[in-house]
C-alpha cells in the first residue's frame, strides 16, 4: 500500500462536456486525496461539478459528449484513467461502488431486489446462484432491512424510499468495496430517514473498513460525518481542509457565506442570510476569480476580477483559493 | 403476508378482469388449437374426415345447406373444410413473420438506441430506406425474389431449406416489416438509457451487452408483446394480399387464395366462399385487436393505476 495510506488520489482532474456553444468545463483542476477508512466530503451547490467528479472516478461520464480532458486518478496506486474498459468493469462495483441520489429510480423496476443484489455479487465473485442468494439475504440483514428473507422477493415499487436506498447500499457493499461513492445519498429522503441512512453508512464504514466519498450540499451532514472536506464552486475546489477547521475557521468568502446562510439554533432570525447572485453557468464563467461577482470582499477588486487565484496552503493542511485568505 | 408481486403478475391480474379480452383470447386459442390439430394430423398421417379439404362432397357451387353448412366451391369441395384448413397457412405465416421481424427489429433497435453514434446512423439509414418504399411493392419484390430459392443455412448447422410457398411468404413479410418494431424499441431504449438504474447497473460493473439484454430489453419487453399481438393481424392480412396477387401458398387452401378464387364467382351470385374466408379473417382480426389493446392497457406502465 501507499505511504500515508492514501486510497484514492485525484490530481488535476478536468472533465469537459462538448456542447454546441463550446466545451462546458464541468470540472477543472480538481485534486484531492482520500485516505483509507476516512470520510471525505465534497460540498457545493447544484451544478458545481460534484457529481461529474464522482462519475469521472467511476469512468462513467456519458459518452461521447463528456470526456476527461486531463488529470490522474490513482486508486491503490493504479491510474484508473489508463485501464482498459474490461479491467475497469472489474473495479466498478467490486473495488469502488456508488450509490445514487434517487433511490426511487436507481433500481430496475422489473426485477426483484434479491435478483439485483445477487447479480452484483455474481458479476464479481464466482459463486453458485444458491450461495449468492444466501449472501444476498445476509447483506440485506446487514443494512437492517427487517424480514430480509421475504423482502428478497419483493419488487422496487413495493418498497419505500428509505428501504430502496438501503437496498442500493446493500448492492454497493455486496462485494466489500474499499471506496464507496455516495452521491447525495440522502437528498431525496426525509430527515428522519436521512439520519438512519447516514448512521447505517457510518456503521458499515467501521465494520467493512471502507472509505466514503460523500457528495452533498448539506452542511449539516458534513459537520456530523466527514473527516475532511472540499468545498467546490463553479468546477473548482474553493477550499479544502479538515471538517473541524472548516466550521471553526472558514477562509474562503464562499464558505463563509454558506456557513452564514445556515439557520442558527437558539437565535431569532427574520430571514436567513443568502449569498447574492447565482451560480455561474459552466459555459459562461466570469473572468478572474469565479466567485468575484458574488463576493462581498473582492467585488470591486481589480485582481479578483482579472486573475484567478490558485488553491494554496494558507495554514497547515488548510487550502483556499482566494487572494484574501489569511491565517 | 404480502407476497412480492412482479410487474408481470400484476399485469396478468389486471388482464384477467377484462372480460371481452378474455373472450377474445378464447377465440385466439381456438384458432391456434385448430392449427396445431392440423399439424398434428398431418404429422401422424391421421385421416380426419373434416380436414380432407380436397375431397369432393357434393355438386359444384352448392348453396349452404344442411349437409354442407357453408356450401361447396367450383369443384364441389366443402367450403367449411377449406376455411378451417386455411387457418394453417394464415397463422403459420403470421407467426413466423412476427418472429422474424422481432428477431431483426429488436436487437437492431436496442443497439441503435443504446450505442447511438455510428451504429445508430446505419440502422436509421437502413430503416428509413426500407420504409420509403411502398410496403406492398417491397413485399412483392421480396416474394418474387425468394420464390423457389433454397436457403443455405449450413453455416448455422440447419442444413438447406427450400423455400416453398409458405416460407417465401413469411420470409418476405418478416424481412420487410421489422421497421416499426425497430423504431419503437430504439426510441424506448433511448428513453430508458437515461434512467438512473442503468447508470447504477454500470456502476456495479455490468457490461454493455449485459445492460442491453438483462436490463433494457426486459424493460421494453411489454412493447414487444403488444406489438406482436397487434401486428399479427397485419401479417394475416398481408398473407391474404399476397395470395390474392398470386404469390401465396399454392398447394393448400388459404383464406387469401379462397378470396382470390371467389372473386370471379361473386358476380354470379356465389357468395358463400368469399363470406366464409372473410368471416374467418374478421373474427381473428377482431379478437387479436381487442386482446392486443387490453394487453397494452395492462402492460404499459404509463397507463397503469396502482
Amino acid at each position: 500500500m501507499a505511504e500515508n495510506n492514501t486510497l484514492l488520489s485525484v490530481r488535476n482532474l478536468s472533465t469537459f462536456f462538448d456542447t454546441e456553444q463550446g466545451p462546458a468545463k464541468a470540472v477543472q483542476n480538481v485534486s484531492f486525496d482520500i485516505k483509507s477508512a476516512e470520510t471525505f466530503a465534497l460540498v457545493g451547490e447544484s451544478g458545481c461539478g460534484k457529481s461529474v467528479t464522482a462519475l469521472s472516478i467511476m469512468r462513467l461520464i456519458p459518452h461521447p459528449q463528456g470526456r476527461i480532458v486531463s488529470g490522474k486518478i490513482s486508486f491503490k496506486n493504479h491510474n484508473i484513467l489508463e485501464l482498459t474498459e474490461k479491467r475497469m468493469r472489474t473495479i466498478r462495483g467490486n473495488k469502488i461502488a456508488m450509490i445514487f441520489q434517487e433511490p426511487m429510480t436507481s433500481l430496475n423496476p422489473v426485477f426483484s431486489i434479491g435478483f439485483q443484489i445477487a447479480e452484483a455479487i455474481r458479476l464479481h465473485q464466482r459463486k453458485k446462484s444458491s450461495r449468492a442468494w444466501s449472501m444476498t439475504e445476509e447483506i440485506l440483514e446487514k443494512v437492517h432491512i427487517p424480514d430480509a428473507g421475504r423482502r428478497l422477493y419483493e419488487y422496487p415499487h413495493q418498497l419505500s424510499g428509505g428501504m430502496r436506498q438501503r437496498v442500493m447500499i446493500a448492492m454497493a457493499i455486496s462485494c466489500k468495496p474499499s471506496l464507496l461513492i455516495a452521491d447525495e445519498p440522502t437528498t431525496a429522503l426525509d430527515v428522519t430517514i436521512q439520519a438512519q441512512i447516514l448512521d447505517l453508512l457510518d456503521e458499515l464504514q467501521k465494520s467493512e473498513n471502507m472509505s466514503i466519498l460523500l457528495i452533498t450540499h448539506d452542511l449539516g451532514v458534513v459537520a456530523q460525518r466527514a473527516d475532511n472536506v472540499a468545498v467546490m464552486y463553479a468546477s473548482k475546489i474553493a477550499e479544502q481542509c479538515s471538517c473541524n477547521e472548516l466550521f471553526k475557521n472558514p477562509l474562503h468568502p464562499y464558505t463563509q457565506g454558506l456557513l452564514n446562510s445556515r439557520p442558527q439554533l437558539g437565535t431569532r432570525q427574520n430571514r436567513l442570510n443568502t449569498i447574492a447572485g447565482n451560480v455561474p453557468e459552466p459555459l459562461n464563467f466570469p473572468s478572474g476569480c469565479k466567485f468575484h461577482p458574488r463576493c462581498p470582499i473582492g467585488y470591486n477588486d481589480k485582481r479578483c476580477q482579472t486573475v484567478e487565484p490558485e488553491l494554496r496552503e494558507v495554514s497547515p493542511n488548510h487550502y483556499a483559493a482566494c487572494w484574501y485568505a489569511k491565517k | 403476508m404480502i407476497k412480492g408481486r412482479s410487474y408481470w403478475a400484476d399485469s396478468l391480474r389486471q388482464l384477467r378482469k377484462h372480460t371481452l379480452a378474455m373472450y377474445s383470447l378464447g377465440i385466439i386459442v381456438v384458432y391456434i388449437l385448430v392449427v396445431m390439430f392440423i399439424y398434428l394430423a398431418n404429422w401422424t398421417k391421421t385421416d380426419v374426415s373434416f380436414l380432407d379439404w380436397n375431397q369432393q362432397v357434393g355438386k359444384e357451387y352448392e348453396k349452404p345447406n344442411k349437409q354442407n353448412i357453408l356450401g361447396t366451391d367450383f369443384l364441389g369441395r366443402s367450403v367449411l373444410r377449406k376455411t378451417i384448413y386455411g387457418a394453417r397457412v394464415s397463422l403459420t405465416i403470421a407467426f413466423w413473420a412476427s418472429i422474424i421481424s422481432i428477431l431483426i427489429g429488436v436487437p437492431l433497435g436496442a443497439a441503435a438506441g443504446y450505442f447511438r453514434g455510428f451504429i445508430d446512423d446505419i440502422v436509421v439509414w437502413i430503416y428509413t430506406t426500407l420504409s420509403s418504399i411502398p410496403y406492398i411493392l417491397l413485399i412483392l419484390a421480396f416474394a418474387l425474389v425468394l420464390r423457389g430459392k433454397t436457403l443455405n443455412l449450413n453455416s448455422l448447422g440447419l442444413g438447406t431449406i427450400s423455400l416453398s410457398g409458405i416460407s417465401t411468404v413469411y420470409l418476405a413479410i418478416g424481412l420487410t416489416s421489422w421497421v416499426d418494431i425497430c423504431r419503437l424499441i430504439r426510441a424506448e431504449v433511448m428513453k430508458h438509457k437515461q434512467r438512473e438504474y442503468i447508470l447504477a447497473a454500470l456502476s456495479y460493473g455490468c457490461s454493455n451487452s449485459r445492460i442491453i439484454f438483462r436490463h433494457l430489453i426486459p424493460n421494453v419487453f411489454h412493447l414487444i408483446i403488444i406489438s406482436f399481438s397487434l401486428r399479427f393481424v397485419g401479417f394475416i392480412q398481408a398473407e391474404v394480399i399476397l395470395s390474392f396477387l398470386g404469390l401465396g401458398e399454392k398447394n393448400s387452401p388459404s383464406w387469401g387464395a379462397m378470396i382470390d378464387a371467389a372473386r370471379l364467382d361473386l358476380p354470379k351470385g356465389y357468395w358463400w366462399e368469399m363470406t366464409a374466408a372473410t368471416a374467418a379473417i374478421f373474427l381473428i382480426s377482431l379478437a387479436l385487436n381487442i386482446f392486443g389493446d387490453a394487453l397494452r392497457d395492462s402492460l404499459d406502465p404509463k397507463l397503469k393505476v396502482q
